[in-house]
């Protein structure tokens, strides 16, 4: 790691070894708790897909994928990390560079970040920023620059925080979303952070690459959108499963991710044809919404869902951890440069249901996202899952819970932190509510 | 006469069979669902144009054709202008070409394309009183009756300038406003009246600078003229009349809950509308649009905009990502 | 048919022996390092007291935080739907129930069948629950069973912050020392609980037939200042600390007759 000289602003010094016991502890506790959560997984399914095989070997963060980025360093390749899911990822891949996402999941190192910022602060930040400090996270250290796009305080301060140690390039996002000048706003900080990238790679982003880039998405958004089809029906694939498939696109290579998760589908598609359910389709069929679920560590919640007592299966959620992330294919309507980069533009400003945004009917593409799934998944109750911290989440609630109230479907709120010590009152929540569903399927 | 009219259905069949064809064509080899629709409406502007042709090679009157194409448009709006208009397909084939030389297009600011929209009974009312304006400086008798004559099949025909757009490229006729090339008759909209209302000389300069700014425009703006074209208005303004809310039978429909506002429809949308976007549902009021659908056809979520003939779903919008998307 | 519903709060276990649909024994432990042996021998000493035998019963039912360290093979329950199911049964006209425990406050919404509609728990802190009276009690130097009574004698209302049970400790010490009468401490202590219990009820939505159930139901002082804050007369059914057990105990005879 090449240490910097410059006079950090926020992170503290720290002995070097200090460090290094720190980032050994932590990740031997990591391995363990990715080799854990994925045998609780095979064992909730008994026969899981074959295809899932691969997506546990790139679940392993400190694996297989750490050692290619690595290797595709030494072969001059630059590594552009991002925090939301507003960074124009098929840019970066068009500069042949390699996009990944370097949010935090570890509860351990939100620990570390206390020493930073206050315990108020939404924990995906104080951990991102302990991760930083012990250079734990593979991705993050391996990432020659960041895209941080500001859309949320936390990650506001966060670019600052890290930008002591990584050159960051901030997006700033407008908060009103359905104004034209918003829009044009955005085109032009896509435009300037191609820019960015093309200097920074030294590659040109030319028009057939771009066209490529964008091509590569769209078979991932579609054999994404054949997965939530296969979703639909009875259950064929634990909502973990399909969770850790959905999360690992953000770290893994797009065209292998498609490829794997292709052949997930057909597996499933087969299972279907046979009737082969992984859980009786009688149990109570959940969304999850809210804040994000990074892998490994904050994955307490769907494992308590579906294993819990009344078990409950997860079919949708709405997390940008989740089926946000590939949800909205990009549209372009002539393949012009032009029209290629506005077609970006709106797809990662306009169709996103963060509740960063407000438009002047307020978030509601959210609550007809929400409404949708719940019809077509046919989902009996919601979780509204908050990490203390999330403002904008929380504060949301009540009109999620409002508009859900109309269709009267249930909505819990379920609010945590990155701690494993809450896991048993969470369980009593959720146990709680799943009976709730259940009670109401058997009237 | 027998010889004829047996050459005549002989003709037609083989049209709507060449339109058929076409169709079924596009329908089989087409498998892109993001283009298909735009590649079945250009076979149909194709055999719309092969038909009007053919219509225009008999003495027919105009008017005749102007009727029929306003009680269609009664029915379905503006579907003439999205799918049959002659014009809109000279502008569509520019288009094309634009795209093909990697080109951008250029957009109006909002505010000016729905001022140029409401302008369009403007202009109508003045192609209207042009003629009436000429009748009166002419120094006649004024009488009713031969006023009447004269706009309605004199020299200054009023529904002419309806139905110049109508006009297509290749014209089985030759007069003033044709050239005459290797035996066709090229023909350009609105170019024998832009002659005919003014005196010939300067009405050739004129027309060719016509040609050229409408020519220029449509390669730059898409679908320039159709933004502004007085024959829209006939065909648009019977549905702004109250007693006439259930028509047009064939609309856009928009599911709300459906929508993620993701900006799709508002972006590829030829003529800027800016009502799919922003519409909170329900069926897609503005006679801005022509119903071309290709904001149906672009909308990457399931059943979110429906083009809708009376309660029947025609077309929906779909995952267009289910087939490999290349263009 | 005999049932046992057993209730593993985390201060005390209570165990309630249904016979056809009454009740014909209960008892209560301290839950101590234990809670399994505390829960058996309440069990014993309920079913002494229907006199009946262990090997009588037809069903366990566990509910409460420690469900899972029950003795005997048993089904476990969730503690709303156990106050529901038993505050229906209780109270017919009962549709939103409250239940403030020692560590935990939760607030349940049922159909008139008993069968939860919503509910709502107190967030990670115990100043909505019974533990928040224990420590103010030692703070002020009171006991426990005095504080409610002391209370009721207050003439006005002091307000304290029941954000947390530190924060408010500390609060009350500054009324000590802004030399504030005993029972006006003690009715802020109150009053602070019932603000934090009634935000909760209010995110439920509030309807007139509440009922308060648990350990802290059985205190008059915090009754007093939660009808105040409500602005009506909360239902209190007889053994509000059993209402938990009951619900296990009734929850468990429809298992057996549905055959589960």
């Amino acid at each position: 790691m090449k240490e910097t000289t410059v006079e950090r602003k926020y992170l503290p010094e720290m002995q070097q070894k200090e460090m290094d016991e720190l980032r050994n502890t932590v990740k031997v506790a990591s391995e363990k708790i990715i080799a854990d959560n994925i045998a609780r997984m095979k064992k909730a399914d008994p026969h899981r897909p074959d295809a899932m095989k691969y997506f546990d070997d790139i679940a392993n963060l400190f694996g297989k994928r750490q050692q290619e980025i690595e290797a595709e360093k030494a072969k001059g390749k630059k590594v552009i990390g991002y925090m939301c899911l507003f960074a124009p990822t098929e840019l970066i891949t068009a500069a042949d560079a390699i996009p990944v996402r370097v949010n935090s999941g570890w509860y351990d190192t939100s620990k570390l970040g206390d020493r930073v910022v206050p315990v108020e602060v939404c924990p995906v930040i104080r951990s991102t920023i302990g991760a930083k400090m012990i250079q734990l996270s593979p991705f993050l250290e391996q990432s020659d620059a960041l895209i941080s796009v500001l859309t949320c305080d936390g990650m506001t301060k966060l670019s600052e925080i890290l930008s002591d140690q990584k050159t960051i390039w901030g997006m700033n996002v407008p908060r009103v979303k359905d104004s034209t000048h918003s829009l044009r706003f955005w085109s032009d900080e896509i435009k300037q952070m191609k820019t960015q990238i093309e200097t920074f790679t030294g590659n040109k982003i030319d028009r057939k690459k771009l066209k490529e880039s964008i091509e590569v998405s769209h078979r991932a958004t579609k054999v994404f959108r054949r997965l939530q089809e296969l979703r639909k029906g009875n259950p064929v694939i634990m909502g973990r499963d399909a969770m850790l498939v959905n999360q690992a696109y953000s770290w893994d290579d797009k065209v292998r991710w498609t490829e794997n998760a292709e052949k997930l589908c057909n597996e499933l598609e087969a299972r279907a044809a046979k009737k082969d359910w992984v859980v009786s389709p009688d149990i109570p069929r959940v969304m999850v919404t809210g804040t994000p679920m990074f892998w490994p560590d904050n994955w307490k919640l769907p494992t308590l869902v579906e294993e819990g007592n009344p078990q409950g299966i997860i079919v949708a959620d709405e997390q940008c951890s989740g089926e946000r992330i590939l949800n909205d294919p990009i549209g372009v309507d002539e393949w012009s440069m032009d029209d290629m980069l506005n077609a970006i533009s709106e797809r990662y400003l306009m169709a996103s249901t963060c509740p960063c945004f407000t438009s002047k009917d307020g978030n509601e593409d959210r609550i007809n996202w929400l409404i949708t799934k719940i019809k077509d998944w046919n989902i009996q109750g919601v979780i509204y899952y908050v990490i203390r911290g999330c403002m904008l989440y929380a504060m949301e609630y009540s009109r999620v819970k409002k508009a859900l109230d109309k269709i009267n479907v249930p909505v819990y709120y379920l609010d945590t932190e990155y701690t494993r010590e809450d896991v048993g009152q969470m369980k009593t929540r959720v146990e709680a509510f799943l009976e709730m569903l259940n009670a109401r399927v058997d009237f | 006469m027998a010889g004829e009219i047996i050459g005549d259905i002989l003709r037609l069949t083989v049209l709507a069979g060449l339109g058929v064809a076409g169709i079924a064509a596009v329908l089989l080899w087409k498998k892109n669902l993001a283009t298909r629709v735009t590649f079945l409406r250009f076979v149909i502007q194709a055999v719309s144009f092969a038909a009007l042709f053919y219509v225009f090679s008999y003495t027919i009157p105009l008017l005749y054709v102007l009727i029929f194409v306003f009680v269609l448009s009664l029915f379905l709006g503006r579907f003439f202008c999205g799918w049959l208009c002659p014009f809109a397909l000279i502008m569509d084939l520019e288009s094309l070409l634009r795209r093909a030389l990697k080109i951008r297009y250029r957009l109006i600011p909002d505010r000016f394309n729905v001022a140029l929209h409401k302008s369009r009974y403007v202009i109508m009312l003045v192609f209207l009183l042009v003629p009436v304006a000429l009748f009166v400086f002419e120094p006649k008798e004024i009488m009713v009756s031969p006023m009447m004559a004269e706009l309605l099949a004199g020299h200054y025909r009023i529904y002419n300038v309806l139905i110049d757009p109508m006009i297509p490229f290749i014209v089985p006729w030759s007069n003033v406003a044709t050239v005459n090339l290797a035996g066709v008759n090229f023909a350009y909209p609105y170019g024998l009246d832009i002659v005919t209302f003014t005196n010939e000389q300067i009405g050739l300069y004129l027309m060719a600078a016509f040609v050229a700014v409408t020519l220029i425009g449509a390669f730059l703006i898409r679908r320039v003229w159709c933004r502004f074209c007085p024959t829209g208005v006939s065909l648009a303004a019977i549905n702004q009349f109250k007693g006439f809310k259930a028509l047009p039978l064939l609309y856009v429909e928009k599911d709300e809950k459906k929508c993620t506002k993701c900006g799709v429809c508002k972006r590829v949308c030829t003529v800027q509308v800016n009502e799919v976007y922003e519409q909170k549902g329900g069926k897609i009021g503005t006679s801005q649009c022509m119903l071309c659908s290709r904001c149906v056809e672009m909308c990457p979520y399931e059943d979110a905009l429906k083009l809708k003939l009376g309660n029947k779903t025609v077309f929906r919008s779909r995952n267009w990502l289910k087939q490999p998307n290349t263009d | 048919m005999i049932t046992v519903g057993m209730d593993l709060g985390t201060q005390r276990v209570k165990a309630v022996v249904l016979k056809d649909g009454q009740v014909v024994g209960r008892s209560q432990a301290f839950a101590g390092f234990d809670p399994t042996k505390a829960t058996e021998q309440a069990v014993a000493e309920a079913l002494t007291q229907a006199n009946l035998k262990l090997s009588d019963v037809q069903h366990f039912a566990a509910t409460g935080s420690a469900m899972d360290m029950a003795p005997y093979e048993h089904s476990t329950v969730s503690m709303m739907s156990a106050d529901a199911k038993a505050g229906v049964s209780l109270i017919p006209t009962a549709r939103t129930i409250i239940d403030v425990g020692a560590e935990e406050a939760r607030a349940v919404r049922c159909d008139e069948r008993g069968v939860m509609a919503d509910f709502v728990v107190n967030e990670r802190c115990a100043a909505g629950a019974g533990a928040f009276i224990e420590a103010m009690a030692r703070a002020l130097e009171v006991k426990l069973e005095d504080m409610g009574p002391l209370s009721l004698k207050a003439e006005r209302a002091s307000p304290i912050n029941a954000s947390c049970v530190i924060f408010g400790e500390s609060d009350v010490v500054s009324l000590i020392h802004r030399q504030e009468s005993k029972p006006e401490i003690c009715r802020a202590v109150f009053d602070a609980m019932a603000d934090r219990v009634s935000s909760m009820i209010h995110r439920l939505g509030v309807n007139p037939d509440v009922v308060l159930v648990g350990g802290v139901a059985k205190d008059v002082g915090f009754v007093a200042s939660l009808n105040r804050k409500l602005g009506l007369t909360v239902k209190i059914p007889e053994y509000p600390d059993y209402v938990g057990a009951l619900g296990a105990a009734l929850i468990a005879a429809g298992r057996v007759k549905g055959g589960a």
